[in-house]
């Protein structure tokens, strides 16, 4: 698959503080990468290299094969981006706001204009002074700015945030429809995992500006989600249950295994139930950012 | 519609730049490129003669025409101007071209310029006091009084006196001029007798030059002085204060005849 | 560019700054063009004249009583001696130095407005360029497009002169039309003296010579515009440099507030003559005004200037092309 983004030993320090401490990554054509970490990891740091806005201390970002420090207008041509929350003119109303940017691309017309409006759905308020928009439709009108250009890497900041839950299931799947079918590269920074699990290919779980681990959703949530069983008593569901999968030890009187399969689990629920069990709960959690950070960095704090 | 408004502006802009601009070049060539040549006089605009119906008084000399002391500010030729008013449905015009501190050499010279000499010309009535700061200079000098000292420089001020009479009366040949005379402010101190002395001394030689030109009037104000003095001086014991001037002035107005729009 | 430069115009517009401004210059023009109607009236009232040379006379007068008075500072007393020359110049030349007109008020008004109330406008504008840019979270959008940063930059350098021009046009326009309906609209030819040097208490006047009035405005707008060009460019360094338009206008509030009373003091502080804010007052070297401290001519103060708004541009291209942006 083809390479869009790619990220190569870069760091940055500030006076003696190293703050991002040799990162590499790329991003593949057509995929969603998820940026994972707490605040003060390095995410937005991350992402402000990326798009120009810091110089690397070294290391090199290239975008579509141009470099962003000696080639700067053609590898941002590549980029659209919001950076942390999307700051439009508030005085200026959301068409003029795209044309604004508009005009500092080549060759954008009006008719692109409308495109993006359309795409991201505001075409109802987009003569209406940015001021009066709501969080969710600034959050639009800044993904329209960003797709003006026609970009291949969207960068992301913290999309979801401030939106309702239907305004976060949208955003989610117009992200993924961008990948799909625009082939897009987009690159989603967030500190909730589950937001992350939903929406992106792989993940990136960054802490103390360095990258812990980069991989598929799939693995990082095999190998950290847990089922929970609240059964009495615990000891003889205990010895069941080991035989159907592996018990991982005992928390608040429940007993906890790896995160299974629905057979898996329907299976080791008729057994229980077989063996006189009283079975008053199962439950399936997926781990929290903190559970995956304890789990991945040892128990380290974040700070 | 504001796509239209803005790109207004920023011609209007653009255009200004460039006129501002020009104005930069214009100064910087006229400011710094002059070539020194001599100034070509722009042509005197006439009507300076434009003799106008109303009745001019111009008052010349020192503090004392100014009005030192006055806390109103009026001085005794505010009095006689508000006393001619009432005598008069005539327009008064009034200039005060007195300077306090003066001399009588500084007012030779500040007779010499030419618009104080077109506004006398245009006068009909000219006030003057001079002389004092001749004389006391601020006060000090009396306390030493040498004879000789004062006689040379009584020979000086009716020197300069004459000039000045001189020369107002070149320049106006008409109007009457009434040249208020010298007071002792001093007159109670403990030498009183000697100051009184030489200041009639000085008054009598003023009143004797200006005998010799047509209608210029001395006005005596020393006995108007003489007794109470004090209560006729402002705090520093030297101006007259507003009563003073009343006093200075009621007398000068009395003088004063009007031929024209007389009430 | 232009598109660049359009962009920043239209933000300057939109957020209405250049009407607010042109409504503050209204009000004050036509506070000032009262006060000097009332202040001819009652000069008029007093002496009883509307001969000019008549009032001149009394002003010069005026003046040598002042001259003589007791408890005036030096600079004050030197500075009233420089005018009595000048006006008595005036009078012996038979010109009038202030014939009722909308010119001669537009002249008043800009000699007055350059050292203060021409730089606080244009101080408005210039402040928030870049510094809203950086607080509204806006200019990281401006900095990810593909242009250059230092284009970035001189388009808004370039609205900053576009403004300034407007501010410098609006009060020129809007001396000239309200005083007008009082002074009436004539007196571009009128002939005024220019090339006054000053040495010492003296009057020199030997490069003196006549201009039309309209070329004495054009010099003196030109001058306010490049007085207002390096107010705005120092302006602009510090809005780089700092993310708070407030704190921005603050400083430069405070400078030049010093720099006017600076002037008024400082003739014995020689090296303060190669600060900015006391050579604002450009205009006073073409109406023959005695310059604050001894030794400063138009050209000693324009290279001032322009030395300060070059350092001050340096600065701003070098910072904002090489910051990280947070």
């Amino acid at each position: 698959m083809e390479e869009t983004l790619v990220v190569q030993d870069v760091r940055k320090t500030i006076g003696k503080k190293e703050i991002i401490k040799g990162l590499s990554f790329s991003l593949k054509k057509g995929e969603v990468f998820g940026f994972l970490g707490p605040n003060g990891a390095g995410k937005t740091t991350t992402i402000r290299m990326l798009v120009g806005l810091i110089r690397p201390t070294s290391g090199t970002i290239s975008i579509c094969g141009y470099d962003l420090q000696k080639q700067f207008t053609k590898a941002i041509q590549h980029i659209g981006c919001i950076v942390e929350n999307p700051e439009l003119y508030p005085y200026l109303s959301g068409w003029e706001n795209l044309e604004h940017f508009a005009r500092m691309v080549p060759e954008i017309t009006a008719h692109r204009i409308q495109e993006v409006v359309e795409l991201v759905g505001l075409q109802n308020r987009i003569h209406d002074l940015v001021r009066t928009y709501s969080l969710g439709m600034r959050q639009r009108l800044g993904i329209a700015q960003a797709l003006l250009g026609k970009p291949t890497v969207l960068i992301l900041d913290e999309p979801t945030n401030g939106l309702d839950p239907v305004g976060i299931r949208e955003m989610r799947q117009f992200i993924r429809s961008l990948a799909e079918k625009e082939q897009l590269s987009v690159l989603v920074s967030s500190h909730l995992l589950s937001e992350i699990q939903l929406m992106c290919d792989r993940v990136a779980i960054m802490s103390k500006g360095q990258i812990i681990r980069i991989d598929t959703v799939e693995h990082l949530l095999q190998e950290q989600a847990r089922t929970y069983w609240s059964v009495d008593p615990v000891d003889k569901a205990k010895q069941i249950l080991q035989n159907e999968t592996t018990v991982l030890g005992e928390k608040d009187g429940a007993l906890v295994t790896m995160y299974e399969s629905n057979e898996t689990i329907a299976r080791c629920n008729a057994r229980l139930i077989e063996a006189g069990i009283y079975v008053s709960g199962i439950e399936r959690k997926l781990p929290t950012l903190e559970d995956l950070f304890i789990e991945l960095t040892g128990g380290e704090t974040i700070d | 519609m504001s796509k239209r408004i803005i790109g207004m502006i920023v011609t209007i802009c653009a255009a200004t730049t460039v006129l501002w601009t020009i104005g930069l070049i214009v100064t910087i060539q006229d400011q710094f490129f002059y070539e020194a040549s001599s100034i070509k006089q722009p042509k005197q605009t006439t009507g300076n003669t434009k003799k106008n119906d109303a009745l001019s008084i111009v008052a010349l000399g020192d503090s004392l025409t100014r009005g030192t002391g006055d806390e109103t500010g009026k001085g005794y030729v505010g009095y006689v101007v508000d006393e001619l008013k009432k005598q008069t449905n005539q327009h008064v015009q009034f200039t005060n071209l007195a300077i306090k501190g003066q001399r009588s050499a500084q007012l030779i010279s500040q007779l010499k310029q030419k618009e104080v000499q077109r506004q006398l010309k245009e006068a009909d009535i000219i006030l003057m006091t001079i002389g004092g700061n001749d004389l006391f200079r601020g006060g000090e000098a009396l306390r030493d009084l040498s004879t000789t000292q004062l006689e040379k420089e009584k020979e000086k001020f009716v020197q300069q006196l004459r000039t000045i009479f001189q020369l107002v009366r070149t320049v106006n040949n008409d109007a009457p001029v009434f040249y208020i005379a010298l007071y002792n402010p001093f007159n109670d101190l403990d030498n009183g007798k000697e100051t009184s002395a030489v200041v009639r001394s000085w008054n009598y030689a003023a009143s004797e030059v200006a005998a010799d030109y047509k209608s210029i009037i001395c006005v005596p104000t020393y006995d108007l002085f003489e007794l109470q003095v004090n209560d006729y001086l402002y705090t520093d014991k030297f101006h007259p204060n507003k009563e003073g001037y009343k006093r200075i002035g009621e007398r000068v107005a009395s003088l004063i005849t009007l031929t024209k729009g007389e009430k | 560019m232009i598109n660049l430069v359009y962009n920043e115009m239209l933000k300057i517009v939109r957020k209405k700054r250049l009407f607010i401004i042109a409504a503050i210059v209204a009000v004050l023009v036509s506070l000032f063009t009262y006060a000097q109607f009332k202040q001819i009236e009652t000069i008029r009232e007093r002496i009883g004249t509307t001969d000019w040379r008549t009032q001149l006379q009394q002003q010069i007068i005026d003046t040598q009583n002042r001259l003589n008075s007791t408890g005036i500072s030096e600079e004050w007393k030197k500075f009233l001696k420089i005018r009595l020359q000048q006006q008595q110049y005036y009078l012996d030349n038979d010109i009038n130095p202030m014939a009722p007109g909308a010119p001669t008020f537009m002249r008043m008004f800009i000699e007055n407005s350059i050292e203060l109330f021409l730089p606080l406008l244009v101080m408005v504008i210039a402040a928030d360029l870049v510094s809203s840019e950086a607080s509204g979270g806006t200019i990281k959008l401006l900095l990810t497009r593909p242009v250059k940063r230092w284009k970035v930059l001189m388009s808004k350098y370039i609205a900053m002169i576009l403004s300034t021009s407007f501010i410098v046009f609006s009060v020129a326009l809007l001396s000239y039309a309200i005083s007008g309906i009082v002074f009436g609209y004539g007196g571009w030819n009128l002939p005024l003296l220019t090339g006054f040097s000053i040495q010492g208490e003296e009057l020199n006047t030997t490069a003196v010579h006549l201009i039309p009035q309209w070329k004495y405005l054009l010099i003196e707008f030109g001058l306010a515009f490049f007085v207002s060009l390096v107010v705005g460019t120092l302006t602009f360094m510090l809005s780089v440099l700092i993310r708070s338009t407030a704190a921005v206008m603050g400083i430069m509030l405070a400078a030049l507030i010093s720099g006017a009373i600076l002037s008024s003091m400082v003739s014995s502080w020689e090296s303060a003559k190669y600060l900015f804010m006391v050579n604002l007052r450009l205009t006073s070297y073409i109406s023959g005004m005695a310059p604050p401290i001894d030794g400063m001519t138009l050209s000693f103060s324009m290279t001032v200037l322009a030395i300060w708004a070059l350092g001050a541009l340096i600065v701003s291209f070098y910072v904002f092309t090489k910051r990280d942006v947070y």
